[in-house]
């Protein structure tokens, strides 16, 4: 700082007295600065590669406090989702027969089943033990995403703004009577044969 | 009269944006940072988290509790639990409170626990600090009968809200 200030103002007084030598035009002074730069891309590049952007999102999940509790429902508000073994997706509504369902079309039968029954309906998952977690998580995830295709079908084409949505949803063991109902789509296992 | 040509010495290029921006970055980046707590950096194991949709929801920071399921070797024959806690203070209390601890397990910020230990601990850390958030940060082929029996632990323990850890699809 010092430095650079005395050196201009040297400069100038220079340039006043002697006119006759042609003054050497000073622009600023320059300063090597490709060690600063050296070291700052260096640590631009550290940190750079050590940081991770993508920190781990969440999916939130709530079960019920009373596990050993039941509670009565009516049979006709309940919609299954069974996930067997293969990670094979069935439904069934109430007591009625299993259907085979595909991934892809879990979100849209989540839609279509909430609007019959408003806030009444309740999705049971029910998930085999031997399944990968990743596809529960995928099926979770659809019935997430069809949340908000409920709000949206009420609130902006059935003109209802102040629709409030309250979720009905729940995890249940897998039992042999789920394995029975869709016993007829896997002959391999369910026949025995 | 002829010019007399100025000799070059060198050329200089004004570096000043240049180092502008690199600083600008570089400051950026290291206050962006987060460095990895002591928890992961003793993990010996990688998590293949499973995939959801984007959603804004991020892990909690403070006062976390993570529930780790995971292959401990990339044979991927054995499965075990895994618990860490974000609070250092909370986490010595905790572990304080459990009987059967080694000393070298005391150290330790992630602990291998079985079922039974894990759920000591979880009740241990409702004890201590009830407003800790749970977190689920399981491998993604890993069979659902491990997940579900951390549930049960967790929801039979008061922890009836809790987290997957997922990854951006």
């Amino acid at each position: 700082m010092a430095g650079g200030g005395s050196l201009g103002g040297g400069g100038r007084s220079k340039r006043g007295k002697s006119s006759k030598r042609k003054a050497k035009k000073r622009v600023g002074f320059v300063l090597d600065m490709t060690p600063l730069v050296d070291i700052t891309f260096l640590l631009l590049t550290f940190f750079m590669f050590t940081t991770t952007m993508a920190t781990p999102q969440v999916m939130e999940m709530k079960v019920p406090p009373e596990r050993d509790v039941p509670v009565e429902v009516k049979e006709s508000q309940l919609l299954s989702i069974l996930v067997d073994d293969e990670g094979d997706l069935f439904y069934f509504k109430a007591q009625e027969d299993a259907e085979p369902l595909e991934m892809k079309d879990v979100r849209n039968l989540a839609i279509k089943e909430n609007l019959n029954q408003i806030n009444e309906l309740i999705i049971v998952l029910k998930v085999s033990e031997n399944v990968d977690y990743g596809t529960v998580v995928q099926v979770l995830d659809e019935l997430n995403l069809a949340e908000a295709g409920i709000v949206d079908e009420m609130r902006v084409n059935r003109n209802n703004p102040n629709f409030e949505r309250s979720r009905k949803f729940t995890i249940a063991d897998f039992t042999d009577e789920d394995r029975e109902k869709i016993a007829e789509f896997n002959p391999q296992k369910g026949g025995g044969e | 009269m002829a010019k007399v040509k100025k000799k070059r010495v060198g050329f200089v290029i004004d570096m000043t944006p240049l180092v502008d921006i690199t600083f600008l970055l570089l400051t950026f980046f290291m206050f962006t940072a987060k460095f990895k707590s002591e928890a992961e950096a003793e993990q010996k194991f990688f998590i293949e988290r499973p995939l959801a949709s984007a959603d804004t929801s991020k892990l909690p920071e403070q006062d976390l509790a993570i529930v780790k399921i995971a292959f401990p070797d990339s044979t991927k024959q054995d499965t075990s639990y895994y618990y860490e806690m974000t609070n250092e203070a909370d986490w010595v209390a905790v572990k304080s409170g459990i009987e059967g601890l080694t000393p070298e397990q005391m150290q330790e910020a992630q602990l291998q626990v079985s079922l039974e230990t894990l759920e000591a601990l979880i009740k241990q850390t409702y004890r201590v600090n009830k407003e800790t958030s749970m977190a689920i940060d399981a491998d993604k082929s890993i069979r659902f009968k491990w997940i579900s029996d951390a549930m049960d632990v967790l929801s039979d323990n008061r922890f009836t809200k809790f987290n997957y850890v997922t990854k951006k699809r």
